[in-house]
């Protein structure tokens, strides 16, 4: 059984159809990549999974049930980092990742691990407004790797990302293809799209 | 690295109380607040709510009760404020079901709401906020407007009391109910549409009753003890299943209000409304998402600017409706309240001009858009402008009959007053940070700030005042023929009030 399935999925906005009868299964360790032109709805199909956004037909199935946000299980199955990200302006930024792994019912065990392996030790103890666009990234991604997950959903991981950190990206989307996580992504970069695709999903063209 | 968990994960996690408390904990570390500071803030809040309240109420009252009000029919006045009440709560319905009204922050959303915390539990203490506040705010609200409109005995305090109370709860226990469903209701979408045209419906009954010389007789019972005692049991059922729904509430719903809440607090904090303005706008065209492009006729500049705006506007609904609800509030008023009708009619064709300067207000706020449109500005601002014109001058000229039967040297004043007052506040640039600020009672206050609201409004306030001298100057009223401060709707069949 796969770990995701979207089944004719369709989103409009009042007369305009962004996302028209989308079908694609996802299987574990794999990782997909939503690909198209700027416009094409790979954003809004990313939230539609994640349910951010409610599709206006089809379905999204996890391991064979409707995905529904308000189910408990399928918010501890899926990770995701969408453009969406808000922090809470007081708290720094291991107090950010602590916190998502206790509401998570885990400990702030693998947060050190975490903020080492993203490059935001130094930034420990700063609060979000000091953070660079590139340190932000980092942070949303991080908030995925501190928690249980068995789905992550990324929209445009690479973004804002130098050089070391979208090679990093690159061996961490392996590892967790290794681990048996099912990845769907957003990306325009072909680099990073040839490494570890095992399949495309091209909408809008 | 860390591990995935391959297998189903347990669901569990701390309890929603633990997690707040862990919240509350962490960002006490930071900035320690004592319940005093809260107590206090909130003690100031009520004190100036309290007391500016009570001067409206207190005045609305002593002008309800003067003896050029009391001339009018009390049953026409009482049909317009049942209109303008059920139009009102129709408002307050759409007003409920934009910001959610269930919603948490994006922060929260992000970073504790997206973990399996049981919802319903998370969202209990904000639902419980919710229905409390909106119940007692509806019931005040109820009461303050029986207690203005003279019915001061204890029994029609205690049945508007109740009125408003059972409206309250029913509203937010079916905006919870229509919140949590996957697609918007019917239902929803019909209550946001009928109450405010079950409103417009009243209000021209009375109107053309009153043209005619028919009134809608007073209810023998105030309508409030019906309302109330009717819904009673809906206020109650629509709250027990608001709260069973409460599980439902997905992200979606949740972080649809956020936004426009988040709107609302950074328009606050920067003391800026066309913040919120901008999400509004910005959702009202997405739901249209798609428009027929069609060339426009080769004329030269002007003309094809004109052409633009005037497409802009039949893509604007709202904007007409608006327009059109002015013209009937009007004529409501000169029934139910002739003795304002005269600077009513100045106020209320500034917000009908204002409904249609969409254009203008895109094209000054953009120094970007004016670039790419080139050309002067002055004929670019102009272009936008002959549209208000218009309107403003169809509105005027449509509404005169409620104060005039002809028009005079003043409706050329004020129509070309009211024009330039639209004009006026339609050009506003946006708002400077950084500025002059001025100390006042209630805080600091930008200087920009104060130039941004009093824009427009200002010169509107300079026509009102002229209009009302001229009437003081004994001349009459602008034709010379009707007296002054009095509508000429002429009832059949009875004196001219």
């Amino acid at each position: 059984m796969s770990t995701l399935a979207v089944r004719g999925l369709t989103r409009r906005f009042g007369a305009l159809v962004v996302l028209d009868d989308v079908r694609f299964q996802l299987d574990a360790g794999q990782v997909a990549v939503v690909v198209g032109p700027n416009g094409s709805g790979k954003t809004t199909l990313l939230r539609c999974v994640v349910g951010a956004d409610r599709p206006d037909e089809g379905e999204v199935l996890l391991d064979g049930r409707r995905c529904d946000e308000t189910d408990p299980r399928v918010r501890a199955a899926v990770a995701a980092a969408l453009d969406d990200i808000d922090f809470f302006p007081d708290l720094s930024v291991v107090e950010h990742l602590e916190l998502v792994a206790y509401a998570h019912g885990g400990t702030a065990d693998p947060v050190e691990e975490v903020l080492t392996e993203l490059g935001l030790q130094p930034a420990r103890d700063q609060l979000p407004a000091t953070l660079s666009s590139g340190q932000r990234r980092r942070l949303a991604l991080a908030s995925c790797f501190v928690r249980p997950r068995r789905l992550l959903v990324l929209d445009e991981p690479e973004q804002r990302l130098d050089v070391r950190g979208r090679a990093w990206l690159a061996q961490r989307l392996l590892r967790e293809k290794a681990a048996g996580t099912a990845v769907l992504m957003a990306s325009h970069d072909t680099d990073l799209i040839d490494r570890v695709a095992d399949r495309r999903i091209e909408i809008g063209g | 690295m860390t591990s995935t968990r391959i297998s189903p994960p347990p669901v569990v996690g701390p309890a929603p109380r633990q997690l707040r408390a862990r919240l509350r904990q962490t960002r006490r570390r930071h900035h320690p607040g004592s319940v005093g500071e809260v107590l206090t803030d909130a003690y100031v809040l009520v004190l100036f709510v309290a007391l500016y309240g009570w001067f409206a109420v207190a005045a609305i009252r002593d002008h309800l009760a003067a003896p050029q009000v009391a001339l009018t029919d009390p049953g026409d006045r009482y049909w317009i404020a049942v209109a303008a009440v059920t139009a009102g709560a129709g408002l307050a319905w759409w007003g409920l079901r934009l910001i959610g009204p269930l919603l948490v922050t994006p922060a929260a959303q992000t970073w504790l709401v997206s973990s399996p915390v049981d919802r319903r539990a998370w969202l209990l203490p904000r639902f419980g906020g919710l229905v409390g506040g909106v119940t007692a705010g509806a019931g005040l609200l109820a009461v303050a407007a029986a207690f203005a409109g003279g019915h001061d005995r204890p029994a029609d305090l205690g049945w508007a009391a109740l009125a408003g109370l059972t409206c309250g709860a029913t509203a937010t226990g079916w905006a919870v109910v229509a919140q949590s469903a996957r697609s918007t209701p019917r239902w929803a979408e019909l209550l946001a549409l009928g109450l405010p045209a079950a409103g417009a419906a009243i209000a021209v009954l009375v109107v053309l009753g009153h043209a005619v010389g028919w009134s809608l007789p007073l209810p023998p019972v105030p309508l409030t003890a019906g309302v109330g005692l009717a819904l009673l049991p809906v206020a109650v059922a629509s709250t027990v299943r608001a709260h069973r729904r409460l599980p439902r509430v997905d992200r979606a719903a949740l972080t649809t209000g956020a936004q426009f809440a988040n709107a609302a607090t950074t328009a606050a904090v920067l003391l800026d409304p066309s913040l919120l303005a901008a999400l509004v706008e910005s959702r009202r065209w997405r739901a249209i998402g798609l428009v027929h492009g069609r060339r426009f006729r080769a004329g030269g500049r002007f003309p094809v600017l004109l052409q633009a705006e005037v497409r802009r506007l039949s893509r604007h609904r709202g904007a007409l409706l608006g327009w059109a609800g002015a013209l009937l509030t009007m004529y409501a008023v000169a029934v139910a309240l002739p003795s304002i009708a005269g600077p009513a009619h100045v106020v209320l064709a500034y917000l009908a001009t204002g409904r249609l300067t969409g254009g203008l207000r895109a094209v000054s706020r953009s120094p970007g858009l004016r670039r790419s449109l080139g050309g002067n500005d002055t004929l670019l601002r102009l272009a936008h402008l002959v549209v208000p014109g218009v309107g403003a001058t169809l509105w005027y000229l449509a509404t005169l009959p409620a104060l005039r039967p002809v028009p005079g040297p003043l409706d050329a004043v004020l129509l070309l007053g009211i024009v330039t007052a639209a004009f006026w506040a339609g050009t506003r640039p946006p708002m400077r940070y950084g500025g002059a600020m001025v100390n006042t009672p209630f805080a600091m206050v930008p200087v920009d700030l104060v130039r941004q609201v009093l824009r427009g409004p200002d010169l509107v306030a300079v026509l009102v005042v002229v209009h009302l001298l001229w009437v003081d100057a004994g001349s009459g009223s602008a034709d010379g023929v009707t007296r002054p401060g009095r509508t000429v709707i002429p009832p059949a069949g009875r004196p001219c009030r």
